[in-house]
């Protein structure tokens, strides 16, 4: 990394190369740090109030740390609620949504950036506005739509939607990645005597690398996060995503804040998780396709 | 290549249409045999699930072959579901909810003379069944109720100078003052929750004590009568004298609960669930009394009783009325239905639980002896329903806005829905 | 495009048992696209287009409080609706909601963009810190911000008690104003990854040799940046900013979660204002998808505002 550097220097946009003084760096750092914090500290907070017991969820004055800390609260909010049914709601319909989004727009974002056909500007207009609608303008329709094809309360219902209200998206970002990418080095691959086929997995697909990731990435966050759907077309508790899942540990009756957080946490990590290991990649990618 | 990339979108498509078929199959339509029925009922506390599970477990012991599926959804995602229950046709056989009229304006109700046995119907206190009615028929059945009280903290008190509750509005804001005044430092005299969660209890209190409330004697709204005017000015003159918790307007009831639990308000329109619900988890030994709600002009004090229904959704043709009446006739056995009451910290609504309930829970007495001259929402009325929710919406911003206004855009919407 | 009118053309000449084969054979070009595009124009239209088309027709109908649907009604749903006292206030809102939260987006991702492209210790980890707001439900971020905003357990009031900025604890999210600024930050946070990521990926595609060229120049660093930096981001910005309208708009679950809209209609937008005629209050769902209409339209207005921007001429590249 740091040879790599060394090579490239700063890009800090206005980065004029060889002024990056000791002073800029320090501040630099204890920016970077807070902006750092800033992002993390509602999650830190999570976390505390998750560590606490009912009583001194309420109490007020209140404090930053739990007096005691409640651990046992990560292992008891199995019990209080079925969570993991939720959990697993969550993601299949993430999952499923995003592997469908993408075998569609797959072929779709390819040929169109191939070829030209009649159907090419019409197809791509569709695409470009329906990329601007979103489930939750439209989710007295999709409601009224999934009363009629008897498909309420049912996963593929959550499943269809978010694979088609991202679909749009994939399909865009895939066409431009493929549009980028010169028809000569797929011909190239091909009169070295690669098939076709092979010289789009070879050649194509690594290359729009960033644009797969980006569309994988933004499908999966938005069923991931999908609310307004979900609340509305499922009612069967072991049917519904944590998202609506979640709220009910704080109700008129009762109000377990240290549940709902803890809860929350355990939906939020793995994803974090997910996120850091693509943010390699994703980073990665743009870099190496910006260098050739 | 194209075959290849074909085979891709055909493996989609049968992923996609094998996923149809499994949903399909698993979907929770009503389509099961008539022994077996669907249950959704609220969540009150960590325990309703429980007690239900235990219950249906007996019935299913006792009854072969008859099955019960329950399903649990909480208070805040009630009002939604239902809507989507009834707009998709996926009522359940059994629902516990606040409202009914609707449902029986609509004819999706069983009424009840056709699913509990006679036995049971001259049970249920009377004091309930006018609420259950709707044009003369009952469809509601009373799980269980509440009634409202007025508690204050009893060191708050000392501390102030304050020998005994007040009984007269004068006295609650010259109390109050006193408590704001000397009752403890991040003490707040009143608690009034006038937010989006049960506004419309908080505001029908005040108001019943003097002269007003939503209908009159005949059932019609009276909504923007002079009444309701005034009591909403006398809340209004309270919170901008800072003799109440900040922000009536967005204050949730559970909110002044749990600050009351704290020791953290003076006094407050309490409800009988308060201390299971609230106090005893946070400071069992919160030395706090109750006493009846404080009139306009020290008349007789009247409360808000509150009831929460089954009803019984006639799905499928009616075809598992069977199933659903043994079901509802077995709970209302009178063991089964008390010890749901007194576990839950909410009051009996049959004469045979009463019996059972006030013998049993000393706490329960005052509450108990309060319901005859409790006031109930106009739950037989279909307009009811959408106006509660209106209500609970608007009525706070009668705090911050004009009181008169609200009132009478509020009398708009009851009128407009019936 | 050219290939097919060429086909035309060359068809037309022809004998006619040629033509006919020829005939075939160019429906059959026509058709060579439908495998690779088909589904994808078979799912947008089954569930993105068709409920825009039933979210219409509802709008037409009279839907009873319990849900039940009992006939036509014309544009009587519309009609309650604009006459809905809070319908203006609830659209200005609207306005100001979408403008704000997405300008000051921008301008914040801008210099999030730049420090993630900088280099100093620790920049991986800077990075992941600010990726968790994305990974995180945007439900469960506006949870935690109610909570930490809560007047008698939050820690908002604790904090700013701590440094000197109140004297007594502020109840944030009862005034109209000032919850509505806090949830327009809230807005903005959960925004800021995706669009400092945006810009970031953008600043990356710019050659250094660019900026070579302008230090040979004599540019100074403001200089650089207006000149040279912006213009270069700009299709990355009308990415970012034509995504982050969209979303901000829809927003759903930031209002929802932390005041519910209320006082009354004094913090909704849109968005909740549709949910909440259909599902709180008289429950009408007619006048609710009246509603929904309205916004689509707007949506509609933002989409070729966008098109234009982007200079949409049918055969285009992107």
């Amino acid at each position: 990394m740091s040879s790599l550097s060394n090579r490239r220097p700063a890009t800090v946009g206005r980065g004029v190369p060889g002024s990056a003084g000791r002073g800029r760096i320090v501040l630099l750092t204890a920016v970077g740090y807070l902006v750092a914090f800033v992002f993390v500290a509602p999650y830190l907070e999570m976390l505390l109030t998750a560590l606490k017991p009912d009583r001194e969820l309420t109490a007020s004055p209140t404090t930053f740390l739990p007096k005691h800390w409640s651990f046992g609260n990560f292992v008891d909010v199995w019990k209080a609620a079925p969570i993991w049914t939720n959990m697993q709601v969550s993601l299949i319909v993430a999952a499923v949504s995003t592997l469908i989004a993408l075998l569609v727009a797959l072929p779709a974002a390819y040929y169109t950036a191939r070829n030209r056909f009649w159907l090419r500007g019409p197809f791509l207009l569709l695409v470009l506005i329906t990329q601007m609608f979103a489930p939750t303008a439209l989710v007295i329709g999709i409601y009224r739509e999934m009363v009629y094809l008897n498909l309420t309360d049912t996963l593929l219902a959550l499943i269809l939607v978010n694979a088609a209200f991202n679909l749009p998206f994939c399909v865009w970002i895939l066409h431009g990645y493929f549009s980028s990418i010169p028809k000569a080095l797929e011909e190239a691959a091909y009169i070295d005597g690669a098939g076709r086929f092979t010289a789009l997995t070879r050649v194509t697909l690594p290359l729009s690398l960033p644009g797969l990731v980006t569309a994988v990435v933004y499908t999966f966050i938005g069923a991931w996060n999908e609310y307004v759907v979900a609340l509305t077309i499922t009612s069967s508790p072991n049917r519904q995503p944590l998202t609506v899942a979640v709220p009910g540990f704080v109700t008129s009756y009762q109000q377990h804040w240290q549940y709902l957080f803890a809860t929350s946490l355990i939906a939020i990590v793995p994803v974090v998780i997910l996120f850091i290991v693509i943010e390699r990649y994703l980073i990665g990618g743009l870099t190496a396709g910006s260098v050739k | 290549m194209k075959r290849h990339l074909t085979g891709v979108i055909a493996a989609g498509l049968t992923v996609t249409l094998g996923l149809t078929g499994c949903s399909k199959g698993s979907s929770s339509g009503d389509s099961g045999d008539s022994k077996t029925i669907r249950f959704v009922a609220a969540i009150y506390d960590d325990k309703t699930k429980s007690l239900w599970d235990s219950l249906i477990k007996t019935f299913e012991a006792q009854n072969k072959g008859y099955k019960v599926n329950l399903e649990m959804v909480d208070w805040t995602q009630m009002d939604a579901k239902v809507k989507t229950y009834v707009q998709t046709k996926q009522t359940p056989d059994i629902l516990n909810y606040n409202a009914f009229a609707d449902f029986a304006r609509d004819g999706l109700l069983f009424p009840t003379s056709d699913v509990l046995s006679p036995q049971v119907s001259s049970d249920i206190l009377p004091s309930f069944v006018e609420g259950d009615k709707y044009k003369g028929t009952q469809y509601g059945m009373p799980l269980l109720s509440s009634v409202r009280l007025f508690f204050y903290n009893k060191d708050v008190f000392k501390k102030a100078g304050i020998s005994a509750p007040p009984k007269t509005w004068d006295e609650v804001k010259t109390d109050a003052q006193k408590i704001k005044d000397k009752g403890g430092k991040g003490v707040f005299p009143l608690g009034l929750p006038l937010g989006a969660e049960e506004s419309q209890a908080e505001f029908f209190m005040w108001a019943m004590n003097n002269g007003g409330g939503y209908v009159d004697q005949s059932g019609n709204w009276t909504i923007d009568s002079q009444a309701n005017v005034d009591t909403l000015n006398y809340l209004k003159d309270l919170s901008k004298s800072g003799l109440t918790q900040p922000n009536p307007e967005t204050t949730d009831r559970k909110d002044v609960f749990n600050e009351f639990a704290q020791g953290k308000i003076g006094m407050l329109n309490g409800a009988v669930f308060m201390p299971a619900g609230f106090i005893n988890k946070v400071n069992a030994k919160l030395p706090y009394a109750v006493a009846p709600l404080p009139t306009k002009a020290g008349g007789t004090p009247s409360t808000l009783g509150v009831q929460d229904f089954l009803v019984a959704f006639k799905n499928g043709g009616g075809k598992k009325k069977d199933a659903v009446s043994k079901f509802l006739n077995f709970f209302y056995q009178t063991n089964n239905v008390a010890n749901f009451q007194k576990e839950e910290g909410f009051l009996p609504v049959t004469k045979s639980a009463g019996d059972v309930i006030s013998s049993a829970v000393p706490y329960d007495k005052p509450f108990i002896d309060a319901l005859p001259n409790a006031k109930f929402y106009p739950t037989g009325n279909a307009a009811w329903g959408p106006l509660a929710n209106t209500v609970k919406e608007k009525l706070g911003t009668a705090i911050t806005g004009d009181p008169k206004s609200v009132l009478s855009e509020l009398q708009q919407t009851a009128q407009k829905n019936g | 495009m050219h290939d097919t009118i060429e086909a035309r053309g060359a068809g037309a000449r022809s004998p006619a048992p040629a033509s006919a084969r020829r005939r075939n054979s160019r429906i059959l070009r026509a058709l060579a696209p439908l495998p690779w595009i088909g589904p994808a124009i078979i799912l947008i239209v089954a569930v993105v287009l068709w409920p825009v088309v039933e979210m219409v027709w509802t709008s037409l109908m009279r839907i009873s409080s319990s849900g039940a649907t009992l006939g036509f009604r014309g544009t009587g749903n519309y009609h309650d609706l604009f006459g809905e006292t809070d319908l203006v206030s609830v659209l200005l809102r609207t306005v100001v909601w979408v403008v704000g939260v997405v300008v000051v987006t921008i301008v914040v991702s801008l210099a999030i963009g730049q420090l993630l492209n900088a280099n100093f210790p620790g920049r991986r980890v800077v990075r992941w810190a600010v990726i968790v707001p994305w990974a995180a439900s945007v439900l469960m971020t506006a949870l935690t911000w109610k909570w930490m905003l809560n007047y008698y357990y939050g820690v908002v009031n604790k904090v700013l008690k701590g440094v000197g900025l109140i004297d007594h604890s502020v109840n944030w999210l009862s005034n109209p104003t000032q919850a509505l600024i806090w949830m327009m930050w809230v807005a903005v946070f959960v925004s800021l990854p995706f669009t400092s990521f945006v810009i970031l990926a953008g600043l990356q595609t710019v050659p250094q040799e660019v900026y070579e060229a302008a230090r040979v120049d004599g540019a100074g660093r403001a200089r650089t940046y207006f000149r040279i930096t912006l213009p270069l981001l700009r299709p990355a910005l009308l990415v970012a900013a034509i995504i982050n309208v969209i979303n901000v708009f829809n927003s759903f679950p930031i209002i929802y979660a932390m005041t519910g809209g209320g006082p009354g209609s004094k913090t909704d937008t849109s968005t909740t204002f549709m949910y909440k005629l259909a599902f709180s209050g008289t429950g009408d769902v007619g006048e609710s998808a009246a509603m929904a209409v309205v916004n689509f339209a707007l949506i509609l207005i933002l989409v070729l505002l966008y098109l234009r921007a982007v200079g949409w001429r049918g055969e285009a590249q992107p």
